[in-house]
């Protein structure tokens, strides 16, 4: 499946590799991600897979943020982990919560542990986690360098 | 008093999950099964926190459960008691201290018995629901004392 897959995104594609049997990782560009899953619904049919989460990463070092969108592939029975990196100073990235609705929670969570900017999803806000006082100083709790 | 004395024989517990790792909740569940028997003493699930007697408290109280719990507390009828299960409910456990936490349930709510462990067998749960009955009686909750 996974020679198939990463052919048919091919012009996504920045490097491809295996992270465990099953669970395939294939990154893309940030900017990308949202015309990734287009062309996923494209390949696969809309109702073959499912967002299961979004996670970020923060990189201090490399000075990125790191952000995997971990998809289920039913006809497959196999994850494929889209990812990609953002600076660090300015992680904007094109939401997918108008295709995808259940990137709603994925998208707020990780908007308000790393301040990560889903760009278009006009809920984005904070505190969906993150205690009232903490955020209101404008803490990303996740950001290994907040203090917190 | 009055009042309090019929509640030792069918106390109605509320589960509210702070925090919890989930660990504690399985236990609380696996005491109110057939194979541990607690409606012998009466004791069962309420169906709704304003039927309930005994607000069982699992997991670190965080920032934003705080107010849940207070809320969930305030619409229990008096009398009400609280039994905070397992290690994280006591004292804030290994979150103590975190940011998004205030610490144990009884930073936020009056607490009668504590059950310690992580996770606390059904036996020490319901042991804890025993001695808080005990209590009601008058005593201290613990076994008469030799002599």
């Amino acid at each position: 499946m996974s020679q198939s897959l990463v052919e048919s995104l091919k012009e996504y594609v920045v490097k491809s590799y295996a992270m465990k049997p099953n669970r395939l990782v294939i990154e893309v560009e940030a900017s990308k991600v949202r015309e990734v899953f287009v062309k996923l619904a494209e390949v696969l049919g809309k109702e073959s897979f499912y967002l299961a989460t979004i996670e970020g990463t923060d990189l201090p070092e490399k000075k990125l943020i790191r952000i995997d969108y971990f998809i289920n592939l039913f006809k497959h029975d196999a994850y494929l982990v889209l990812r990609a990196y953002l600076p660090r100073e300015n992680p904007v990235v094109p939401s997918v919560i108008d295709l995808i609705p259940g990137a709603l929670a994925g998208e707020l969570e990780t908007h308000d542990l790393l301040g990560v900017l889903f760009e278009g999803n006009t809920y984005l806000r904070r505190s969906f986690f993150v205690p009232e006082d903490i955020s209101s100083k404008g803490i990303y709790p996740l950001r290994k360098d907040s203090g917190v | 008093m009055e009042r309090v004395k019929i509640i030792r024989y069918s106390p109605w517990l509320v589960h509210f999950n702070t925090g919890a790792c989930n660990g504690c909740d399985i236990e609380v569940l696996a005491s109110i099964t057939p194979h541990y028997d607690p409606e012998r003493f009466g004791v069962r699930l309420a169906p709704s926190v304003r039927h309930g007697d005994v607000l069982v408290v699992t997991g670190v109280v965080t920032k934003k459960a705080a107010e849940r719990l207070k809320r969930l507390y305030e619409q229990m009828p008096e009398p009400k008691f609280v039994v905070a299960v397992g290690a994280c409910a006591l004292s804030g456990g290994v979150f103590q201290g975190s940011y998004p936490v205030v610490g144990g349930a009884d930073k936020v709510v009056k607490v009668d018995v504590y059950v310690p462990g992580c996770p606390p067998r059904p036996e020490a749960i319901l042991e804890g629901i025993i001695k808080l009955l005990k209590k009601l009686e008058g005593g201290d909750g613990d076994e008469p004392k030799p002599g």
